[in-house]
């Protein structure tokens, strides 16, 4: 009885010694349950106070972040998470993709004029957001399949936002479905893993060494139900086909969230994962593993390019986009022996910016003119110059070509790539390389129809179309971080390599 | 003077802001102010031409005038050291000639788009960023910098083709930006290899702290680092690499074990892997050239393109590749440029050959020229593959003129086109009796394209052949036969000319029936006359006076070719016995 109470005690101190190093999320979470609180008055007043309340909340995690100061050395939080630079400046990418969401969401006329549930998605928002960076913190499987749980929930519902609409109802039942299936696998695969290890701290090189003992087959297979569960939020090949639907039928601000956010904590995740790579004599005994998150990336890259060459609308085809952005990103975390870290970071800061730019477009077009297929943007370049121009240099840095922050993003992945082929030599490096690069003269071809019928095709119609300001300027706000990061990048580089050094 | 380069390449940009902030209504406006943009950027060539010292050494690594160096973007990657990209641009005898071409062309294009009607201010503004593109590629001696003007040339050429173009813009367009952009991934792959292989002696021993900050380098310091790094004694984090071209054409800079490293020794499909990044960094310039069997993309841009476009894109866009082998694909791989040699020749003679049978078939006048160009271009590479003085001098001479006479090609190929909306060969006869004056730029066109004695472009197909035909003895690289074939191209090239001069312009004067209502057949006008005379008189004056040029490409070419050669032939044998071990 002693014995357990003394054991209580050590668990409790640890949590609260922990806690100082969890300030982000706990302020999520003050700021999530007074959203659920608020939103049970009636008051007019306050329901419309709630966007702005979530906005303020993620402002303060955001501000946090910023400071820095919180992030701790070690694991913390009985040995679950681990608040280091790498954590911090990915929970810096998951508020600024949370604030991008809400500003989109104020400028949706759907979801302003939505009867009941408006306070709820802004809550929603938040736990999201929350769920994100937990996962970027875990460095347990546990806490990792609960935080990925956190962010389902939300997404599932969040897909719903607009219930009385046929083909959300149709995403969010996929989504739903997929979902549960994955998480399903991705526990299968755990279990195995804690019946071969008797642990669930993946993220140390220990907890490896204890599986060299194990057959190699048995941990290969574990580990590829487990990588069911994490392709899948990042929607990777072949777990990505809840994609496209989920694209079509979500409201523009929760698919422009979903293409960031769950991606790049997906990304965080598998980078944690497969850090005891680095370590020559795992990475030598486990190369199966490799194999196949690079045949994974290989699959994703190739599946998502040729797919979204065939796409009609520009929902799907960003889904295909974005398909095709999770694979380049699995390709950077192969390149072991580089400090590619800093280069991922650096991507999915710029894959931040020109999704949330491209999106916010997207959701004016839909809107305001009525563009559903790509066909529909015909001639409508010329009747919108500045917005046409803007989403050009979206679709120019997607697409991966100077002068843009997307073609410094990839730049430095390649050279990664190409970096750690040097040093090892494996043929799998060389030929993810040489695929991602060629792969962009595919990106081209579907990225450039939009352009295509904005400017190269007639329209007849003569009246023109109007922006309003706030969304003139959260273009050009989105659009602004993609030209510096291409002229002066080292000055994120040089910040990304501050905050990742701090801790790690 | 100390910015000159900087304002040959930001005058047109310049322009371009000014062109942006002008209200719509004041298109008149706009045009003048692209006019003097090209014009001051004219001057301001003329000024760097004549400036220019000819007599000067110069081999490609070092012998730049004209040199302004500024770091722009340097960052750190933890164990791999620094990575620095500089904004470094100069001049020497290879980029010169372009250099003046660009700026006359410019000038050119901009008088024939005078007519342009639709949407005025995004026409002119694509334009200047188009020549701004165009003159940094030629500038830049920084790989990464060259990169950023050779991607972003593409841009605005869709846009141009695209919306002002003929009834198949629009794939013509998205054919030019997808062939030119797949050419220009191959060469990324390469730029990635070589700035993560090749280091800058100098800033290095700056890292290291031999050398204050700012200190400029002794030769007997960079042979130093370049020892201790073949040594292996330089810490990899004290590395600074590069994207330096010249740097990158030195051996000594390359890390020792990187892949692009001579004694790698590492294969690709039995290849030495520096030969894959030759053929890599070749075939995404070959695209540019362009050379057969990636041309098809050119003829659809000519047809498509509007008159002033197809001028821009024949006379100096077409010349970024040939220029970008002498650059950087021939430099860079000096051995893997002598082991292809037959290759790159025969490609080119392959051009010559196939390009004057095409456009020997062709009924439409622009498709005609289009061809030609191929096959004009294919004497730049034979030229270069030579790597003879003769034939590399007569390679750049081939771009110079082939810029000017295309030009002249394009431009009277525009003024039929503008009076009977129409330029098929069979729909006209007799012209000459109707526009004489005009006939009269013709037949020097087209006498100038198929290198009658005292034009531009008979000193560049002999100076070619020159190089070719001696070859085998000089520098024993290209079989005779090449040279031989390479001779029936100019008789194929007279071939087409006189007979679409017989169709078109000589006998009775007829013009199909169907044209006749929307035709205004009559003789050119000021405006005409003040394009092509200009050009008349350049291909002439470069015809009689070669030395003008020639003095000036000399000592580089002559650099160029002794580089190339000596490190050709010891890398060869150094590539070769790593192969052997």
């Amino acid at each position: 009885m002693e014995e357990q109470a003394a054991q209580l005690t050590q668990a409790i101190d640890s949590i609260l010694a922990g806690a100082g190093s969890l300030l982000p999320e706990l302020l999520l979470a003050i700021f999530f349950l007074l959203l659920v609180t608020l939103d049970l008055f009636k008051s007019k007043a306050i329901k419309r106070l709630l966007p702005w309340l979530a906005a303020t909340g993620l402002f303060a995690t955001l501000a946090i972040q910023l400071l820095g100061g919180y992030t701790s050395e070690g694991v913390q939080f009985l040995n679950l998470l681990r608040s280091d630079g790498l954590a911090r400046y990915s929970g810096l990418l998951f508020s600024a993709a949370g604030i991008f969401t809400i500003l989109l969401s104020l400028q949706n006329k759907r979801l302003e004029k939505l009867k009941e549930g408006r306070g709820e998605y802004y809550a929603l928002i938040l736990m999201l957001v929350l769920g994100l960076n937990l996962m970027a913190k875990s460095v347990n499987l546990l806490m990792v399949f609960i935080a990925i749980e956190v962010v389902s929930i939300a997404s599932y519902i969040l897909t719903l936002t607009l219930k009385e609409e046929k083909r959300a109802v149709e995403a969010g039942l996929k989504y739903v479905l997929y979902g549960t299936l994955s998480a399903g696998v991705m526990l299968y695969g755990m279990s195995f893993f804690y019946g071969l290890t008797g642990s669930l701290d993946y993220t140390l090189v220990s907890f490896w060494r204890s599986l060299l003992d194990a057959s190699p087959l048995m941990v290969t297979v574990a580990a590829i139900l487990i990588f069911a569960g994490f392709l899948f939020k990042i929607s990777a090949a072949p777990f990505h086909f809840w994609t496209p639907d989920v694209y079509q039928g979500a409201p523009m601000p929760v698919v422009a969230l979903f293409s960031t956010g769950p991606k790049m904590a997906g990304i965080i995740v598998i980078m944690r994962f497969v850090a005891a790579f680095a370590d020559a004599s795992i990475s030598g005994a486990f190369s199966d593993i490799l194999l196949f998150l690079g045949v994974a990336a290989l699959a994703t890259l190739v599946v998502g390019n040729f797919t979204a060459l065939w796409q009609r609308t520009p929902r799907r085809l960003m889904a295909f986009s974005s398909v095709s952005h999770a694979g380049f990103l699995l390709m950077a975390l192969l390149a072991f022996g580089s400090e590619y870290m800093t280069s991922v970071l650096f991507y999915m800061t710029v894959l931040l910016f020109m999704n949330f730019g491209l999106f916010l477009y997207l959701q004016v077009a839909e809107e305001k003119w009525g563009v559903q297929t790509l066909e529909d943007f015909k001639g409508l370049g010329p009747k919108a110059p500045y917005a046409g121009i803007v989403v050009l240099l979206y679709l120019l840095s997607l697409t991966g070509l100077p002068p843009l922050g997307g073609f410094m993003g990839k730049l430095l992945v390649f050279s990664n790539v190409w970096e750690a082929y040097s040093l090892t030599g494996q043929t799998m490096l060389l030929v993810l390389l040489v695929t991602g690069i060629l792969l962009t003269g595919v990106a081209l071809f579907y990225y450039i129809k939009i352009p295509y019928y904005l400017f190269l095709k007639r329209n007849q119609s003569a009246e023109n179309l109007v922006i309003s300001l706030s969304n003139k300027l959260l273009l050009g706000f989105f659009a602004l971080p993609l030209l510096v990061l291409f002229f002066k990048p080292d000055l994120l580089l040089h910040w990304i390599e501050r905050i990742l050094a701090q801790t790690l | 003077m100390d910015y000159i380069l900087s304002s040959l390449i930001f005058l047109p940009l310049l322009a371009a802001l000014v062109v942006l902030l002008l209200p719509l209504r004041f298109q008149k406006t706009m045009k003048v102010v692209a006019l003097s943009g090209t014009l001051l950027q004219l001057v301001v060539a003329v000024l760097v031409y004549l400036g220019f010292d000819g007599n000067a050494q110069a081999n490609g690594q070092t012998g730049y005038q004209f040199v302004e160096k500024l770091n722009w973007i340097g960052f750190s990657l933890g164990s791999l050291g620094r990575f620095q990209i500089e904004y470094f641009v100069g001049v020497d005898g290879v980029s010169i000639s372009m250099v003046l071409l660009t700026g006359i062309v410019g000038v050119i294009g901009i008088i024939s788009s005078w007519n342009i009607t639709k949407n005025v201010k995004g026409y002119f503004l694509l334009y200047l960023l188009l020549m701004t593109s165009v003159m940094g590629c030629f500038l830049a001696l920084d790989f990464f910098l060259f990169y950023l003007f050779f991607e972003f040339m593409l841009l605005p050429m869709y846009f141009l083709i695209g919306i002002w173009g003929g009834p198949k813009r629009e794939y013509a367009a998205i054919k030019f930006f997808i062939y030119t952009l797949v050419g220009s991934l191959f060469i990324l792959i390469v730029m990635i290899g070589l700035y993560t292989s090749v280091i800058d002696p100098e800033a290095t021993a700056q890292q290291m702290g031999m050398l204050g900050q700012g200190v400029p380098a002794s030769f007997d310091l960079i042979r130093q680092m370049q020892q201790m790094l073949q040594q292996g004694v330089i810490n990899s984090s004290d590395m600074v690499r590069t994207f330096s071209i010249p740097a990158m054409m030195e051996p000594a800079n390359f890390i020792p074990g990187s892949l692009l490293h001579v004694l790698s020794g590492v294969t690709l499909f039995d290849y030495p892997i520096r030969f894959a990044a030759f053929l890599l960094v070749f075939a995404g310039f070959l695209i540019k050239v362009p050379s057969v069997p990636v041309h098809t993309w050119l003829p659809d841009a000519h047809v498509e393109a509007p008159t002033p476009i197809s001028v821009l894109l024949a006379a100096i866009l077409l010349k970024v590749g040939g220029y970008g082998l002498i650059r950087i694909a021939y430099p860079i791989f000096p051995d893997a440029g002598a082991y292809f040699a037959t290759l790159v020749g025969g490609l080119g003679v392959l051009s010559i050959i196939y390009g004057a049978l095409c456009a020997l078939a062709m009924n439409d006048l622009k498709k005609l020229i289009a061809y030609s160009s191929v096959s004009h271009m294919g004497f730049v590479l034979l030229g270069l593959a030579s790597l003879t003085n003769e034939g590399v001098n007569g390679a750049i001479y081939m771009m110079f003129s082939h810029g000017l006479i295309s030009a002249m090609l394009f431009l009277v190929v525009g003024v039929i086109y503008d009076r009977a909306h129409d330029r098929t060969i069979l729909n006209f006869r007799g012209l000459a009796k109707r526009m004489p004056a005009y006939t009269a730029f013709v037949v020097i066109a087209f006498f100038a394209s198929l290198g009658l004695p005292g034009f531009s472009g008979f000193i560049a197909e002999l100076l070619v052949l020159l190089g070719s035909f001696s070859a085998p003895e000089a520098t024993g690289l290209l079989p005779r036969w090449l040279a031989i074939v390479a001779v029936f191209g100019i008789l194929l090239a007279a071939a087409y000319y006189l007979w679409a001069l017989q169709r078109m312009f000589f006998g009775k004067y007829w013009i199909f029936p169907e044209l006749r209502k929307k035709a205004a057949i009559s003789d050119l006008n000021f405006r005409e006359y003040l394009m092509l005379v200009p050009l008349a008189i350049l291909a002439l004056l470069f015809g009689i006076f070669p030395h003008l040029l020639l003095d000036k490409i000399g000592m580089a070419v002559a650099g160029f070719t002794e580089l190339v050669l000596r490190n050709g032939q010891e890398q060869l044998n150094m590539v070769l016995s790593t192969l052997i071990n």
